[in-house]
């Protein structure tokens, strides 16, 4: 069950990914990483990580992508330029697909050469503790920096907000 | 920890439980909705001191029912100049965001679908997700109003989900736990055993009664304000947008929408019944307890609140929306921060 | 400061008063019926339709002194109204509460099709003489059988006489003519 569940999961992400990248409507593009995003939370349900898969869709679903559709739909009426892209061209398409080649390949080589070590897998009966205590001890340094980070980003948009 | 759920009890867990627990709220929500539809219908007809629908039988009970059958046989119009993928799938997107939201509700201690130990953070999560589906109905739609009502929607519920957060994160640091279970069994016991009378404990909590009243104030009013409804309802306010963003839908789809306005309502009753008034505890110690009435009182409990809903909508103008913005920002977002700190002061003397 | 908390005050309470205000009247009395079940008449406790209630227009003729204000009045000129002067020592009865008439109605007609029933007529009749009653069901299957012409209905006048009154006020044009082109 869990396999088939990962790879409806996965045909999602990969069937919405193409639609963002292939479609010429922006907004199917904008829409359909709802699905991308939404399947990419699935996957990590089966991993286990449910706080990180709630995470994804709170914070992609509910809020960058909020932005995303919000950016195309204001950008589009501002410039009056067509909400359909054009088609792309033959110089931007070699150099993406070679760059695409590249990383894939490599990624590809990586996973067939590192030598993975199968770990006895035990059910965590809860994600949350172990990663509330890790961002309080280790990683606290890290945690507080995004939290000033995402503070000034916070004191500058209202800058910026009220200087109009 | 005991097992949550009482369908695995019975038949154990294989695919037929899976399929009965996920099917259950579904029957529970059509229920409640035609009970709902009936109580605007009825609750706004008093208020109004007229009677409300009488014809479909006895008392027009049966209304909700002609409705229901009215929406489903009606000619379905998708607009000629709409975007069609879209158009249709934005119902659908709009009701499987509320339906998610059934998945972790404790109905009682022995059930709830998913007993998730990540519930309250769950209902948060996906309460985000059907804004996709309003703002994907208003551009879709190819009309100037269901535009304006999705982007007026989309502003509205991410300013209103702050304060929420907030509360929702108070409710955290007092229990301790993000599991609605485990925050409800933190409530049992009498009555002033909820969070809205600040938790179990000594009296000191007392001093912090105000904080935690007002705490549950805020979260009624950010809901309301999520869930689209009067005073705040500027999303489809009917004088000024005709309805917002589903001012093109009618049929089966239109029925989509209004169902997810349902859902949504409870979903915000159940949440504000679990953190703040003890879920499906017995408000008087072991009177009336266990799993069975425990159905009962919460299910009651939810109605109190959506009973609250539709008496505010017959009470309320609907504000403007830089009143809006102001409630939410300059009055909910410090009041909230204020009582925030002083509950978790509270919890750190307990 | 105090301002803002007075204002967040403000705003809690009055709802609060407007909650008020909407619980009781949830609990009040309705105060409209299942209408062709129950007739408004006939609910208990009501001795009447509502004062402002609009409704049929009544005319009582023995009190109309054909002053032509109510067709004035009316928005939507759904009165016509025809009179005839009457001659010297022929008068018309008087009102029947005590005034003076000078002019015989010969026709009063109210068009119901085109009345929007603000009920500006009633207010400027000098003598009440035009009124609202309680009486609302009078569709008809005949748009011409909502032309009400009171004249008729209350029989004031009969024919013969409407007939009598016209001879006797061009009789009286005609004398006053010959009297101006022959002086005595
Ligand atoms: S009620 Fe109004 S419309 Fe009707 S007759 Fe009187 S003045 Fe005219
Ligand atoms: S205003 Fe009154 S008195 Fe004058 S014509 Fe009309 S009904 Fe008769």
């Amino acid at each position: 069950m869990e396999d088939l569940l990962f790879y409806l999961f996965a045909f999602v992400v990969i069937g919405s990914a193409s639609v963002v990248v292939l479609s010429k409507n922006i907004m199917y593009s904008a829409f359909s990483l709802l699905f991308t995003f939404f399947g990419v939370a699935g996957l990590y349900v089966l991993l286990f990580a449910d706080f990180v898969a709630l995470t994804q869709i709170m914070v992609y679903i509910g809020g960058i992508l909020v932005l995303i559709i919000f950016g195309v739909l204001l950008t589009t009426k501002i410039t009056g330029v067509d909400i359909k892209s054009g088609t792309t061209g033959k110089v931007q398409l070699i150099t993406a697909s070679v760059v695409v080649v590249i990383i894939a390949i490599s990624l590809i080589l990586l996973f067939t050469n590192v030598e993975w070590v199968n770990q006895e897998f035990v059910q965590p009966n809860t994600t949350i503790d172990s990663i509330g205590f890790a961002f309080m001890t280790k990683y606290l340094l890290p945690f507080e920096i995004a939290a000033v980070l995402l503070l000034i980003a916070l004191v500058g948009a209202t800058l910026i907000a009220r200087r109009k | 920890m005991e097992e949550a759920n009482f369908v695995f009890n019975m038949i154990g867990e294989n695919w037929i439980a899976f399929a009965i627990i996920s099917l259950l709220p579904m029957i529970f929500l059509l229920a409640y909705a035609l009970i709902a539809i009936l109580g605007e219908l009825k609750i706004s007809a008093f208020i109004q001191e007229r009677l409300g629908p009488m014809r479909t039988g006895p008392w027009g009970i049966i209304q909700p029912v002609a409705e229901v059958v009215k929406l489903l046989q009606k000619e379905d119009i998708t607009p000629d100049s709409a975007n069609k993928p879209l158009f249709n799938l934005a119902p659908f997107i709009m009701f499987a965001a509320s339906y998610a939201g059934f998945a972790v509700i404790p109905f009682s201690s022995y059930f709830v679908p998913s007993g998730i130990n990540l519930g309250l953070f769950f209902l948060l999560a996906v309460g985000s997700l059907g804004i996709i589906g309003l703002l994907m109905g208003g551009w879709a739609s190819n009309n100037k109003y269901s535009l304006l009502g999705g982007l007026r929607a989309v502003a509205q519920i991410v300013s209103y989900e702050i304060p929420a957060a907030m509360v929702i994160l108070t409710i955290a640091v007092m229990a301790g736990s993000l599991d609605l279970q485990e925050i409800i069994r933190q409530q049992s016991g009498w009555f002033w055993n909820w969070f809205v009378f600040g938790g179990s404990g000594g009296w000191i909590k007392i001093i912090f009664l105000p904080f935690s009243f007002i705490m549950c104030i805020i979260y009624i009013i950010a809901s309301l304000a999520e869930t689209n409804r009067t005073p705040f309802d500027i999303p489809e306010g009917e004088s000024e947008l005709v309805a917002g963003y589903h001012t093109e839908y009618s049929g089966m789809k239109f029925a989509m929408f209004f169902f997810a306005e349902y859902a949504n309502m409870f979903i915000v009753s159940a949440i504000i019944t679990i953190i703040f008034f003890g879920g499906w505890n017995s408000p008087f110690g072991d009177f009336m307890g266990g799993p069975i009435w425990g159905v009962f009182w919460f299910v009651s409990k939810a109605f109190v609140f959506v009973f609250l809903q539709i008496w505010l909508r017959w009470t309320l103008p609907r504000l403007r929306v830089d009143q809006l913005m102001y409630v939410s920002w300059k009055v909910l977002l410090p009041f909230s921060f204020v009582c925030f700190l002083a509950l978790s002061l509270l919890v750190m003397l307990k | 400061m105090k301002d803002y908390f007075k204002n967040v005050w403000l705003g809690v309470w009055t709802a609060l008063i407007g909650m008020r205000i909407t619980i009781d009247h949830l609990f009040r009395k309705n105060v409209t019926v299942q209408y062709p079940n129950v007739h408004p008449k006939d609910k208990a406790g009501w001795m009447d339709m509502p004062s402002n209630a609009r409704n049929r227009l009544y005319v009582d003729m023995d009190e109309c002194n054909g002053c032509n204000s109510c067709a004035r009045a009316c928005p939507v000129n759904c009165i016509s109204i025809e009179t005839v002067r009457s001659v010297p020592g022929d008068a018309p009865p008087p009102l029947a509460s005590g005034g003076k008439r000078n002019l015989w109605v010969s026709q009063f007609e109210i068009d119901f099709t085109k009345c929007c029933f603000c009920s500006l007529c009633t207010e400027a009749c000098p003598t009440g003489a035009i009124v609202m009653t309680t009486e609302f069901e009078y569709s008809s299957y005949n748009r011409y059988d909502l032309v009400y012409n009171f004249v008729k209905l209350q029989n004031s006048m009969s024919d013969e006489k409407i007939a009598e009154v016209k001879e006797k006020w061009a009789e009286h044009q005609k004398e006053k003519k010959k009297e101006a082109v022959e002086p005595k």
